[in-house]
């Protein structure tokens, strides 16, 4: 049986600009089972990078309710926000995000750092397998700028997954890489969600779509479309 | 291209007027402010005198213990130099005096000086009526004669050209008119009459010899340093020789302005430094500002080196924008210290009685302007020069291909902490130098000199008559005084006296009786002021007795010999006893001439406030009569009315002998911490321009440099870190920054403030203080810069942070 990690109810998000109302969603309401891989689409300024704000607790919704592993987080304290951020969502996004006077080792470490019930060692293990996962194990001590766009995306990957997170939310995690580079992210989530992990992606690209197992596609702030990916069933018919 | 360039700066400065206008204060300030100082203090010391040579006139005065005099050097000594020193040439000597002149209608005080005759060859200026001295004028015996200044021409004789040969009262004797020296001609200072110096070098001795200046022209071949070694030779040979008077003496040089430097070098030294700094301040404000905008259009930029436009011109471009600021603040800057400059002339009048040094003309003058075109273009290359070169040699490719801030945010981030170190430095030791002043300043101000100073009006009198050369008469013409003015409409007491409490007095060296002195005297005698006083005045100036009497009826007779002595002259000479009944003799004095001490007084201080600490030693004016004598008045009606009573009452004893310095008691004591609290208001001003900038500043980098880090601080939220995390972080890296640059500053601070301290007298503890609260207060500065933006940066919900640009 399924259980419901995510599950909005007509989540509304407006942004006021002088005097201007942008309804960025409206009416949304979507459940995300746990070990569920989704992939959200639709085309520019649709919203769908509003939710996986929303859903990733960076944004708060205009109204509706938002309940994250069975709590209702809709309107909870910035901190307790912040620390549901950093024990249970890992964020993986499109322009990777490392701090430049960090390196490789000290990137993913930064937020085992905010945790408490951490020691200095279980820290460092948990570090190194998260780069070991990732295969960049022997770039530890690199600077961000000192690797390639898609060793980044990797070490970011390795930053998102280091904490064990309920959920990983991908913000085109592929829009700055080569095709060859894309390719290795991707099957780099596919292993972590073949391991367990869930994942939320948001994608304008079919072909990274298409490795989801279910597709949500937003229209002007709507959920225009959600359904499982067939391409998956089959696959695992055959299989 | 130029045209082009500078069109396009002007563009983008129109189209931020609050930048613009903000840029040009902060540089009209910085430059302004520096200037003004340098310009000053260039005016007071190192202005070369009035008349051809003048660079090259030194002054030549005597030093004791390596403390360097004021009072001039032993005519002996003089001589001595003039045979022995080659760097020196046209060698002259002066003494400065105060002379009554009489007139048509009465009597007047006039700055006199008694001089050896080559004086107006010296300062190569010649009478404009009349001659100079001849050799022959300064032998004893010779006709008395004079040579008059240009003011006192046109007042006493109507700027008749006859004057010459007519006579001239001075001090009741009449003197011969040979020439009139021209308009604007005071040396050496404020002098309006020049008198033969008369000395027999045959009949005098070392003991007995006069103090007189000397004066002398330096080599161009030689340097104040090369002369001051040949002098100490000199004096070593002569201290060998006459180890009794020469114990401890040498002799110095300096220019004439530059000797009144004197003591407060270490001051003005300082605040040359604070000048520099507060330039210093500005120039990185207005830099950093200009950085940042160049950061923002780093894009731009970047587009442009794309589109193939060569560095230099890229440079050239920015540099435009700080050329057209530092030109306009500059301009502002020159205006308000040209204004300044003038208001300081009539600002530092009221420092005197007299009028200042005749060579004191505030004003933009050649040097004023070489300084400001100089400072002008070292701040266009500081503000300018590096925001651009910084700028046109960054990355562009990455800047174009993310669109991200990356490097250059990353080079400006390190050129944002190093100057914000910088200002913190800068600012702490400012503010402590600035602090250490306005301290001294305000204890000065409200030092007790020992005496109630309200409601009282005083006067000066010279007894320089040859109708008052015997003790009798002077101690007649005060007790007749005395007695008159109680008399008088709108006068309660009377007080005379040759020094009030407050005022400059004599000071002179003693020996106490059971005590040992070696025979250097010079170094072993204990000094103190010495003050002749008329009997009751004391009580009724207010200075408290504290032990014995004070002096009455008894004490008048000049051959008794009774003083009393001050709280602090107990302190130092009987710590554990009563100085009642000991006795003390002047070390010039016969060996048999004790005085006996009847009573002990409160403290008073005599003269410059950084003096407090000397003690003083009162005789009856009847016993010790002097030349020159003060009187107090305190008045039951207003100062016109008691100054027409004191002019009617002199007039009617002697209508030779003429009051001068008439003012109140409160405006005599304000004069003498007039310059302190000038120089202290400046600093302070300094002080809040510092803390403007620095605040300004300091809060502008830090904005500018956590708005860069807004991205960063998203992601780190997205990552889990709370708003405390973050805040502490960066509290963290602002409260490092200003150690690193607060220490330095710190010790930079103190280390003025301990040189300052040492002529202002304030204590090591109220240096400790206030360079405790001026770091406090810039580390609150630095504190609040940091944490105002940090909550703006954190006021953003995480979502925006990450995508800020």
């Amino acid at each position: 049986m399924s259980t419901a990690l995510i599950k909005l109810d007509n989540i509304e998000k407006i942004f006021y600009t002088e005097e201007v109302e942008t309804h960025a969603l409206s009416n949304i309401s979507l459940t995300i089972d746990k070990g569920e891989y989704v992939s959200i689409s639709g085309p520019s300024g649709c919203g769908k990078s509003t939710l996986l704000s929303l859903l990733g607790l960076l944004d708060t919704n205009t109204s509706g309710k938002y309940n994250l592993a069975n709590h209702d987080v809709s309107d909870i304290s910035k901190s307790e926000r912040a620390r549901i951020r950093n024990m249970e969502i890992g964020f993986i996004f499109q322009s990777f995000n490392l701090i430049s006077d960090l390196n490789v080792e000290e990137n993913v470490d930064l937020p085992l750092s905010y945790r408490k019930d951490l020691s200095k060692n279980q820290r460092q293990a948990l570090v190194q397998d998260a780069l070991a996962k990732v295969d960049m194990s022997h770039r530890s001590k690199h600077f961000p700028s000192q690797l390639s766009g898609g060793q980044q995306q990797r070490v970011a990957v390795a930053r998102a997954i280091a904490g064990n997170p309920s959920i990983i939310l991908a913000d085109e995690p592929t829009g700055n890489l080569d095709s060859k580079n894309a390719q290795a992210v991707m099957d780099l989530l596919d292993k972590l969600h073949s391991e367990g992990a869930t994942i939320c992606m948001v994608t304008h690209d079919p072909r990274s779509a298409e490795k989801a197992h279910r597709n949500i596609t937003i229209l002007d702030g709507q959920v225009i479309s959600d359904q499982l990916n067939t391409i998956h069933d089959q696959q695992s018919l055959v299989g | 291209m130029i045209i082009q360039d500078f069109n396009y700066a002007l563009r983008l400065l129109a189209k931020k007027p609050g930048f613009t206008a903000l840029t040009t204060l902060v540089m009209a300030a910085g430059i302004g402010l520096s200037v003004y100082m340098f310009s000053f203090f260039n005016t007071i010391i190192y202005k070369d005198l009035p008349f051809q040579d003048g660079d090259s006139l030194v002054l030549v005065s005597s030093s004791q213990n390596g403390k360097r005099e004021s009072n001039g050097i032993n005519l002996l000594d003089y001589a001595e130099v003039r045979s022995s020193v080659s760097g020196l040439s046209e060698f002259g000597a002066y003494q400065n005096a105060s002379v009554n002149v009489s007139g048509r209608d009465g009597a007047r005080r006039y700055k006199a000086i008694y001089t050896e005759a080559n004086i107006f060859a010296i300062t190569r200026t010649k009478a404009t009526v009349g001659g100079g001295f001849s050799p022959t004028d300064n032998l004893i015996g010779a006709e008395p004669v004079t040579v008059i200044g240009y003011n006192m021409w046109q007042n006493q004789f109507g700027g008749e050209p006859n004057v010459i040969g007519q006579s001239l009262p001075i001090n009741g004797s009449s003197h011969r008119i040979i020439g009139v020296m021209p308009q604007g001609y005071l040396f050496p200072n404020n002098t309006q009459l020049w008198l033969p110096l008369k000395v027999d070098y045959g009949q005098i001795t070392r003991e007995s010899a006069q103090i007189a200046h000397g004066i002398a022209h330096i080599h161009d071949s030689s340097t104040l340093a090369q002369v001051n070694q040949q002098l100490q030779v000199v004096m070593q040979r002569l201290e060998l020789k006459h180890p009794d008077t020469n114990n401890g003496i040498s002799a110095y040089i300096d220019s004439i302005p530059g000797s009144r430097e004197g003591e407060a070098y270490s001051v003005i030294y300082s605040m040359h430094i604070v000048a520099v700094l507060i330039l210093l301040l500005a120039s990185i404000n207005v830099g950093n500002l200009l950085l940042s905008r160049a950061v923002e259009r780093g894009k731009e930029t970047a587009i442009r080196v794309a589109l193939g436009a060569p560095r230099s011109r890229l440079i050239s471009q920015m540099l435009w924008e700080s050329i057209i600021i530092c030109s306009f603040g500059g301009l502002i800057g020159l205006l308000v210290l040209a204004w300044g400059l003038t208001i300081t002339q009539s600002i530092v009048a009221t420092f005197f009685v007299d009028p200042p040094s005749f060579w004191w003309t505030f004003g933009v003058d050649a040097y004023t302007m070489k300084l400001f075109f100089t400072i002008l273009i070292s701040t266009i290359l500081v503000t300018g020069l590096l925001p651009a070169w910084k700028n046109s040699g960054g990355d562009f490719n990455s800047v174009l291909r993310d669109g991200t801030r990356g490097a250059l945010g990353k080079k400006a981030g390190r050129l944002n902490r190093i100057l914000v170190i910088s200002e913190i430095f800068i600012s702490v030791t400012v503010l402590i130098a600035a602090g250490v002043m306005v301290v001294a300043a305000y204890m000065q101000s409200n030092e007790d000199i020992g005496a109630d100073i309200q409601n009282t009006l005083i006067a000066k009198i010279l007894l320089s008559d040859d109708n008052y050369v015997s003790g009798e008469k002077k101690v007649q013409f005060a007790q007749t005084l005395q007695t008159s003015l109680a008399k008088g409409v709108g006068i309660e007491d009377v007080m005379i006296s040759s020094a009030l409490p407050g005022d400059w007095s004599r000071r002179t060296k003693f020996l106490l009786a059971g005590k040992e002195y070696t025979k250097d005297n010079n170094t072993s005698y204990p000094r103190a002021n010495y003050i002749a006083i008329m009997p009751g005045a004391l009580g009724t100036l207010g200075v408290e007795l504290k032990q014995g009497r004070y002096f009455d009826s008894s004490d008048s007779g000049l051959e008794k010999k009774t003083a009393l002595v001050s709280e602090n002259f107990t302190k130092l000479h009987y710590p554990n006893e009563s100085p009642i009944g000991k006795q003390l003799r002047l070390s010039d004095d016969d060996p048999a001439d004790w005085i006996t001490i009847v009573g002990v007084v409160e403290n008073t201080i005599q003269g410059s406030r950084e003096d407090k600490h000397i003690p003083t030693i009162f005789r009856p004016f009847t016993q010790d009569p002097r030349q020159q004598l003060t009187v107090a008045m305190h008045m039951s009606a207003d100062v016109a009315k008691v100054t027409d009573t004191l002019r009617q009452t002199l007039m009617s004893i002697d209508p030779q002998l003429p009051s001068f310095q008439i003012e109140t008691y409160e405006q005599n004591n304000a004069r003498f911490t007039a310059p302190i609290q000038f120089v202290s208001s400046l600093v302070a001003l300094f002080a809040l321009a510092a803390l403007v900038l620095a605040a300004s500043g300091i809060y502008g980098v830090m904005a500018n440099t956590i708005s860069q880090r807004t991205q960063e601080i998203g992601i780190k939220r997205a990552l889990g870190a709370s708003e405390k995390t973050i805040t502490r972080e960066f509290m963290i890296t602002g409260f490092t920054q200003f150690l690193i640059g607060g220490i330095p500053g710190l010790l930079a601070g103190c280390t003025m403030g301990f040189a300052m301290s040492q002529i202002f007298g304030t204590s090591n503890l109220a240096v400790f203080i206030i360079a405790f609260i001026m770091t406090f207060l810039i580390g609150a500065v630095v504190m609040l810069a940091t944490y105002l933006p940090t909550r703006a940066a954190l006021s953003m919900e995480p979502s925006e942070a990450l995508h800020y640009e």
